[in-house]
């Protein structure tokens, strides 16, 4: 399987945004043992949008939640920058999760209580640091929310949740923002709409991000595409189209 | 449907043991009002069974009014000549306290709350319920103490100790320690036994206060106890003849009334804790239902109907209220324990007394728990059963509207009622079964009233008591704020049971302080003396000849002892008070009008304006003054007083009225001034020579005996606040319970706050200023309608005991930051467990 995969070709001059080597999670022991990753090495390249591919049960949520300092390694060693997140404490993980990472989950994005705006100033907000107003101002007018701030999440539709997810996301400037099935829940147009978006992000502002999913749409928006199976990584794709996308998960998926 | 009950039960362990914990609490104090009742009960019948054992006949003094006077001691011989009366015997007996034994190492007994009784040793083993222990029965020259008084305080037969009497102090020899009944149930008290001919005198009293007759066998009751009757003769009005079973009946009436009293208040704090407890049932049952709503409505889609769900919900009440009920019976055991030891601290020692579990006891403390538990939770139940099934593809609701229509309706309702009641209550006016009844009803409707309209007013409430916190954590505090304020029905539940018990304490304070403040202007408005002499327990009293002596006395500019009284004024019952005319002057303040207390009138009287007012008396009227003892004194009206503050009774007398009436020659209190610039040490001598001659006389100043009575006041509001906190302890189970759900609810967005940075400890401070919040929402309420009750009831007072209302700013302050800090504990657990929550496992959840 491994010489499929080329070491990822550094196309930039600087050091991935985050790398995982020899990355494993099992999970139970004995008969109930599930292996969900198994010696991952991967390098999500800064500046870049990436997509993990694969089936369900293949490994692709976990290997994010781990990169992410949500769950942990059984064995290997996952970095976010020079930061090993293997090691990390709890309290480490909670504190590189507030100031450089990003999250967009799937659903339930956003706190009830909160307005718009003190959802996306949120991550800042619990740091106590002030948010850069100009940067904020600039990632509300990129996202169009700047007429719905001060209304809550339930006054808000689902795409204008998501948006204010992804706002949130880039406020802080992450180091990386990790996206689980970000348009899962979404209807296939503002699906679209929060995935150009984020390539976006991605283009004109740097940003990188990795995100999860098993639509090959959204795939298709990324810069490359790593696919999964069986947690391991079994192909990668570069500047995917839908039908690349699919042609390759019939090919080496189920 | 039953097994799903108990499933539920099980899956909810922890927040429905909390639940039954809270009941079974407040079952535990109204267990504990039966148990200690019934048990001072049986003691005290037991008490007078013992000491009335052996007599057929009881002769004693009865008075229409006032205390009654001794028999003269001929009639023991009258008596004893009768035929069918095999023995007559007086019984001569010190009033209490005034017999006072010192230790070998010379203090006295303490005054532990049970009195030190002294009486004349009586020979003949029929008529006396006392036998000897140890030694022998008192000669002329020696006394007995009870054997367990005798242990406890280190009193050996056969020594020589210092007794204070009224009239100085005495050198008696123990002669034996004595066993009342078989096992000497004294109750506590200190009984001791003189011999008959030194009884009268060292007593200090004349005469005998009863005749007890054994009657000769074969003889008739009835027949004996009529020829008893005529031999007494018709020159006695006053005098009773009483047979065994009268004297019973009386005596356990007396006693009867004064536990029923005791017992009744804490049943009342039983009840408050019940109703509060209410709360917080009602509160869980209504957040476990709501978040079931989905299973409910599941189980309605696979073919349950509405009242199979209603029953699983009441089945569920049931059993929590008979765990609750059982668990009480046993509780109540422990809080009896625990008042009594309160009370001893507190020096009112309870008399020994057996454990009793009436059937009533026991069937009142099922019917409570399971009742309340079921009555809390029919609300719920009910609308549990209207879950429409389709709720089980939709999802839930969260209930958050603060009220409906029929809410506020109802709310203000209830105040309204509230209100009538309470005003009602307050006057006075019908039987105190109907003021307790309007005050109790008021406060409960009241309560209700403010819990229906508060969810009205949490956001603004909870916005302005968060801005510290929100200053303090910024984003912590203001989602900490905006938690107490998502479901304002459900804080305003949780508050309102913490508003009871807080409404309560604050209105003691409120009522406490202006008394407290009354008795401090009444003071220093009225009071000249420099001194103010009263006894330790403001019952024994001080020979008159004292005020005599302390005015002999060169560094006295005047002093005078006052006698309180019941007299018959033209033929009314009333409250007299005699002191020596002559001194007042330099004593007290009491506003006279229209005349002078200082007149050559003999007999001379002063009556108080409101007094004369209403019975159209002038000074230089005549009214007849009639005392207990018969005697009857023509006395002259030669002025009116204004300024009832000090002494409350509408007629002043001189005492020379008293000396000739030949009536309670004794001082209850005293008061004395100094002449100008007398010098600090020799007061100081001359006040410790009043205090060796009188071991419990608290010689004080004016300003010392003011800050003691205060004292006296907070200690009162102590017991109150005591009792009241077992309510507090339940609310605050009941906002641990509240949380502990939430947090459970909100398991989803914790876990997304902690995805994106919050700190466990962000998030632990988080929940523990919710419950902050919802607790001083409490306290506000609840101090709020606390001054409200507590300005009520003083301006119901007269104004002799509270003039004006007084909130202590600083108490009620404590209070509600007591009460903040309270609900941070009460958060402890719920919070450590929202720390714990796995952020993953709360994404997913």
């Amino acid at each position: 399987m491994t010489l499929l995969l080329s070491p990822p070709v550094d196309t930039t001059t600087t050091r991935p945004a985050a790398f995982a080597r020899g990355a494993t999670k099992v999970y139970g022991s004995g008969d109930t043992e599930v292996v969900a990753l198994d010696h991952v090495d991967v390098d999500f390249a800064a500046g870049r949008f990436t997509a993990i591919m694969g089936p369900s049960g293949s490994g692709k949520s976990t290997l994010m939640h781990c990169m992410a300092g949500l769950d942990r390694l059984t064995d290997g060693t996952a970095m976010v920058g020079d930061v090993d997140i293997t090691s990390a404490s709890e309290k480490q993980l909670t504190l590189l999760r507030r100031d450089r990472l990003g999250f967009i989950f799937q659903a339930f994005n956003l706190v009830p209580t909160l307005s718009a705006i003190e959802n996306i100033t949120l991550p800042m907000d619990l740091a106590g640091v002030s948010p850069d107003r100009a940067w904020v101002d600039h990632v509300v007018e990129t996202v169009g929310l700047a007429h719905r701030l001060h209304h809550r999440p339930n006054e808000l539709s689902g795409g204008q949740q998501q948006r204010v997810a992804v706002a949130r996301a880039l406020a802080s400037r992450p180091q990386i923002i990790f996206a689980d099935e970000p348009t899962g829940n979404l209807d296939s147009a503002t699906g679209q709409e929060i995935l150009a978006f984020m390539r976006h992000a991605v283009r004109e502002l740097g940003q990188t991000i990795v995100m999860v999913t098993h639509d090959p749409v959204a795939a298709s928006y990324a810069d490359s595409v790593v696919f999964l199976a069986d947690g391991r990584i079994t192909d990668e794709l570069r500047s995917p189209t839908p039908d690349a996308v699919l042609d390759r998960m019939r090919h080496f998926g189920n | 449907m039953f097994r799903l009950t108990i499933k539920n039960l099980l899956a909810n362990k922890v927040r429905f043991a909390l639940t039954t914990f809270g009941v079974m609490l407040a079952v535990s104090f109204v267990v504990s009002a039966f148990v200690l009742g019934d048990g001072l009960r049986s003691s005290f019948t037991k008490v007078t069974e013992e000491a009335t054992a052996g007599v057929d006949l009881e002769i004693r003094s009865v008075a229409e009014f006032g205390d009654p006077a001794p028999l003269p001691i001929s009639i023991v011989d009258r008596v004893a000549g009768v035929d069918g009366v095999e023995d007559a015997v007086p019984i001569i007996e010190a009033d209490d306290n005034a017999v006072r034994p010192l230790r070998a190492d010379g203090e006295p007994l303490p005054l532990n709350g049970q009195p030190q009784m002294a009486f004349n040793w009586v020979a003949n083993d029929e008529l006396s319920s006392f036998s000897v222990v140890d030694g022998a029965a008192p000669g002329v020259g020696e006394f007995t103490m009870d054997v367990d008084a005798a242990d406890t305080h280190g009193f050996e037969v056969g020594q020589t100790y210092e007794v204070i009497v009224p009239d100085g102090r005495v050198d008696l020899t123990l002669s034996g320690t004595t066993s009342f009944g078989a096992d000497n149930t004294t109750l506590g008290a200190v009984l001791m036994h003189m011999n008959i001919a030194d009884a009268s005198e060292l007593f200090g009293v004349d005469g005998v206060s009863q005749v007890v007759v054994e009657l000769a066998d074969g003889a008739d009751l009835a027949a004996t106890h009529a020829a008893v009757e005529a031999a007494i003769g018709s020159g006695y009005p006053d005098v009773d003849v009483a047979d065994r079973a009268t004297v019973l009946a009386e005596s356990t009436e007396e006693f009867t009334r004064e536990i029923d009293l005791f017992s009744n208040i804490l049943l009342g704090f039983g009840l408050v804790s019940l109703f509060v407890s209410t709360f917080i049932i009602y509160n869980t049952f209504a957040i476990v239902l709501s978040q079931r709503t989905r299973e409910l409505a599941l189980l309605r889609t696979v073919g349950a109907d509405p009242t199979q769900i209603k029953r699983s919900v009441l089945g569920e009440a049931v059993v929590v209220g008979a765990l609750a009920s059982v668990g009480g019976i046993g509780g109540g055991v422990l809080v009896a324990k625990g008042l009594e030891a309160m009370f001893g601290a507190m020096g009112a020692e309870l008399p020994d007394y057996p454990l009793i579990f009436a059937t009533r006891t026991l069937v009142v403390a099922v019917l409570i728990g399971m009742g309340v538990t079921m009555l809390a939770a029919i609300g719920p139940a009910r609308r549990a059963a209207t879950v429409p099934p389709i709720t089980a593809l939709t999802g839930g609701t969260e209930a958050g509207t603060p009220g409906s229509r029929t809410r506020k309706l109802s709310g203000f309702g209830l105040i309204a009622v509230g209100l009538v009641a309470g005003a009602i209550g307050l006057s006075g006016a019908g039987p105190t079964a109907a003021t307790v009844a309007g005050l109790a009803g008021g406060a409960v409707a009241m309560f209700l009233g403010v819990t229906l309209l508060s969810p009205m007013v949490v956001g603004a409430v909870t916005s302005v008591l968060g801005w510290p916190m929100r200053r303090v954590a910024g984003v912590v505090g203001r989602l900490a704020q905006q938690n107490a304020a998502r479901n304002p029905r459900r804080t305003a539940t949780t508050a309102a049971a913490l508003m009871i018990g807080l409404a309560l304490v604050s209105a003691a304070l409120v009522a406490g302080e202006s008394v407290k403040a009354t008795i401090g202007t009444t003071v220093e408005r009225s009071a000249i003396a420099d001194y103010v002499i009263t006894d330790e327990l403001l019952d024994a009293d001080f020979p008159a000849s004292l005020a005599g002596d302390i005015r002999a006395e060169e560094l006295v500019a005047g002093a005078a002892g006052f006698t309180h009284l019941e007299a018959k004024v033209d033929g009314t019952v009333t409250d007299v008070v005699g002191f020596e005319f002559d001194q007042i002057d330099r004593l007290l303040d009491l506003s006279v009008q229209d005349g002078s207390f200082v007149t050559d009138v003999v007999h001379p009287v002063v009556v108080s304006t409101d007094e004369a007012t209403e019975l159209g008396l002038t000074p230089g009227d005549t009214v007849t003054t009639e005392f207990s003892n018969g005697s009857t004194v023509e006395t002259t009206i030669v002025a009116l007083f204004d300024d009832q503050a000090i002494l409350a009774e509408h007629y002043l007398v001189d005492r020379s009225v008293l000396v000739d009436a030949g009536v309670t020659p004794s001082a209850e209190w005293l008061a004395v001034a100094l002449i100008d610039d007398a010098p600090a040490a020799e007061v100081a001598t001359l006040v410790a020579a009043l205090g060796d001659e009188y071991p419990a006389a608290a010689v004080e100043t004016a300003d010392e005996f003011r800050k003691r009575i205060q004292g006296s006041i907070d200690e009162s509001l102590a017991t109150v606040n005591v009792m009241v906190a077992l309510a507090v302890i339940i609310a605050l189970i009941g906002i641990a319970n509240t949380l502990a759900l939430s947090v459970f609810e909100r398991t989803r967005e914790l876990g997304l706050v902690r995805a994106v940075g919050m700190t466990r400890r962000q998030l632990r401070r988080m929940v523990r200023f919710e419950a902050a919040l919802v607790a001083t929402f409490g306290a506000v309420l609840g101090v709020g309608l606390g001054i409200f009750f507590g300005w009520a009831l003083t301006t119901a007072l007269p104004s002799s005991f509270a003039a004006s209302t007084a909130v202590p700013i600083g108490s009620i302050v404590t209070l509600m930051i007591v009460a903040g800090l309270a609900g941070v504990v009460a958060a402890w657990l719920p919070a450590r467990r929202a720390g714990r929550l796995d952020v993953l496992d709360a994404i997913s959840h």
